[in-house]
């Protein structure tokens, strides 16, 4: 209630046209909002022409391996899904599905509005929040959306026999302290942009088409910064960080035809998100070289020890005692390049946070680490079993997080996230 | 809860009328129950005072008094403390949320005694001034959406809590206080864009459903000691009416 004895009423926002009757302010339209969102154009054109565009539409989800060079801001949020039935799940995926093309092809406010997206009633609040002026750009735009096991072992939505193998629970590791708060939730986006006002805006966006379906559980947003000086970009530890990534043609991360997956799942892949506090204070009192030592690379450069630059691979056939790259070193426990381990690459995808203050004044700063894979077990639990104990394991904190399926991406200009579901 | 919903007006004035005959009924109401409520607290019955507070408190959500539509009257009965120099100690906080401080903070008829007879005072003045009060038309299409929009802002954020719990129970009778206006306007609603007032109440029935669910055995559990999971569905509901409700004015709008 606008109720405070100091605070005068508030005057009238509008002038009002008073009585029935006057349909002249009023165009009633059959669509309402969400139907509305439902079928926007996913052929438009880009809004922009100096702003990229990634394309929305292909047989996997932008976002991980598209656009070539990873964006610059990212929010990571989590849902719970609050449909209750399969009907309403699929609406919720088509909605996220024309949100996710509008906002990647951007807006132009000169460009004519179809009707079918004309609200069902004019004059009510404006189209969008404004946040990004009148044209939105695309800015690299791209959404990226999961579905946490919760979703299939939910019997309202009947889908208990398509979950995908493997698709659990996110896993407690012994270093990790899960906090219920940022932990878990039915449903992930990743949206990624150039600039940091289009991922709130994307999000605002994206929430208020989906009120009532979704409902934000936690979201982080974090930052990809830039080289400094060039190549790999650092981390909040001052390393460069995702040098060793898995190209796309190596074949581990899209689930496939064979995979042992259910059809639908063919074109998605497995999402992992651990939110990892890296405890900055700390680490800034520790000597460069024991620093170099628990990651394996130079600070400097981002090359692996006792090499020159960071693409150099680390040669570790000729180093088995750890004289140059010590045996319990970061790059070397989490990828000790052997045939055995191959194929427990992954692609990481993450992105810094930087969020507030600790109990105690310390900086609340670390890693929304985000990695890609066809098999969890396989490749991040692997990865991860391996990294259990290794001297890093003092300076960061895993604290929320959790694993999803990301789901195949969408080709057909009718089509929409996770129709395979409802097949 | 109203027994049934009042029949559409079909003018904006026969809008405006019928809700100052509904307010009128409530404030009925209201006047008794602060009568109650200063006779327990007088006699240091404060746990019947406690119940008859969540009573009174309900009645005036469902005035549906959104946008201080009741000014320095409205302030005296349902003020809060922020902004207030001294804050909840402040002599200037009085009325239906001071009670709630006192009753939920072990205070007793030392304390409360005035309070309570105040608010009896300020609830007969009001309903004594009602009928010469202006009510604008042009309001009505704004509380249909701001009641519950109060609702969000006030109520389920914890901002209006002096110490009860009872955002649950005040949502649910802010939701009674918006269907008695949308149905008031339910005529002249529909006739602007057919069928909206169906699609609104779709979004309501959906609100009072999930905040049913929340009740245990016909009590309203303290809204901060509901884990996240069992607050969403009545905040993801409320957010879905709200988004529904914001064309409500629209309708009514002359600029766009």
């Amino acid at each position: 209630m606008t109720s405070n004895p100091t605070t005068p009423p508030r005057p009238g926002r509008r002038s009002f046209l008073i009585g029935a009757g006057s349909g002249a302010a009023v165009t009633a339209l059959a669509a309402t909002a969400a139907n509305a969102a439902i079928h926007s154009s996913p052929s438009a054109t880009p809004a922009s022409a100096t702003a990229p565009a990634v394309p929305f539409h292909g047989a996997t989800q932008a976002g991980v391996y598209r656009p070539a060079d990873q964006q610059r801001q990212a929010c990571f949020a989590s849902f719970r899904v609050l449909a209750t039935t399969k009907a309403e799940l699929k609406t919720l995926l088509q909605v996220l599905t024309a949100q996710g093309v509008k906002l990647s092809t951007g807006v132009r406010a000169a460009d004519p509005v179809p009707a079918e997206s004309l609200p069902a009633i004019a004059g009510g609040p404006p189209q969008n929040s404004g946040v990004l002026g009148e044209d939105v750009p695309p800015d690299s735009f791209t959404m990226t959306v999961g579905l946490a096991a919760s979703v299939f072992d939910n019997p309202a939505f009947g889908l208990a026999g398509k979950k995908p193998k493997g698709l659990t629970e996110m896993t407690v590791f012994p270093n990790d302290t899960p906090d219920p708060a940022w932990t878990g939730g039915d449903l992930l986006l990743q949206l990624c942009a150039d600039s940091t006002d289009m991922v709130h805006y994307a999000l605002r966006e994206i929430t208020k088409a989906t009120r009532g379906l979704l409902a934000l559980s936690w979201k982080i947003n974090g930052f990809h910064s830039a080289p400094r000086p060039a190549g790999t970009p650092r981390n909040l530890f001052g390393y460069k960080d995702g040098i060793a990534n898995p190209a796309q043609d190596e074949q581990l991360v899209w689930i496939t035809q064979g995979s042992g997956q259910p059809d639908w799942a063919v074109g998605g892949t497995f999402i992992v998100v651990r939110l990892i506090r890296m405890l900055v204070e700390f680490w800034d009192r520790v000597g460069l070289g024991e620093q170099d030592g628990m990651i394996g690379r130079h600070r400097v450069s981002g090359a692996p020890l006792g090499a020159v630059k960071e693409t150099d691979v680390p040669d570790y056939a000729n180093d088995p005692d750890g004289q140059n790259i010590p045996l319990d070193a970061h790059i070397r426990m989490a990828n000790p390049r052997t045939k055995a381990t191959d194929a427990s690459r992954l692609l990481r995808r993450g992105y810094n946070y930087d969020l507030g203050v600790d109990l105690n004044g310390n900086m609340q700063a670390g890693l929304i680490f985000a990695s890609f894979q066809r098999d969890i077990k396989a490749q991040f639990e692997a990865t991860q079993l391996r990294l259990v104990n290794e001297p890093m394991t003092d300076y960061i904190e895993p604290f929320g997080g959790g694993y999803f399926i990301g789901l195949p991406g969408v080709t057909a200009a009718n089509g929409f996230l996770g129709e395979g579901l409802f097949a | 809860m109203p027994d049934s919903l009042p029949a559409p007006a079909p003018t904006m004035d026969g809008v405006v009328a019928a809700y100052r005959n509904y307010v009128s009924g409530q404030l009925d109401t209201l006047t008794g129950q602060a009568l109650s409520l200063k006779a327990s607290i007088g006699n240091n019955s404060l746990e019947v005072a406690r119940r008859q507070w969540l009573d009174a408190q309900m009645t005036w959500q469902r005035v549906g008094a959104a946008y201080g539509s009741f000014g320095d009257l409205g302030s005296a009965i349902n003020g809060l403390p922020s902004g207030l120099p001294k804050g909840s100690a402040d002599p200037g906080f009085t009325g239906l949320h001071r009670l709630e401080y006192g009753l939920f903070h072990g205070q007793g008829p030392a304390e409360l005694a005035a309070v309570a007879s105040k608010l009896y005072a300020d609830v007969v003045e009001l309903h004594g001034k009602l009928p010469t009060m202006e009510l604008a038309g042009s309001d009505m299409p704004l509380r249909c959406h701001e009641i519950l929009e109060d609702s969000l802002r006030d109520n389920l954020s914890g901002n209006n809590d002096q110490g009860s719990g009872m955002a649950l129970a005040l949502t649910s009778a802010d939701l009674d206080g918006t269907r008695v206006v949308l149905a008031l306007m339910r005529t002249l609603v529909d006739t602007l864009s057919p069928g909206y007032t169906a699609k609104v109440t779709a979004t309501l029935d959906r609100l009072g459903n999930a905040l049913a669910r929340t009740q245990d055995q016909g009590t309203w559990p303290a809204w901060r000691t509901l884990p996240l999971a069992a607050r969403q569905p009545v905040t993801g509901a409320l957010g879905a009416a709200l988004e529904s409700l914001a064309y409500v004015p629209a309708l009514f709008s002359t600029d766009d």
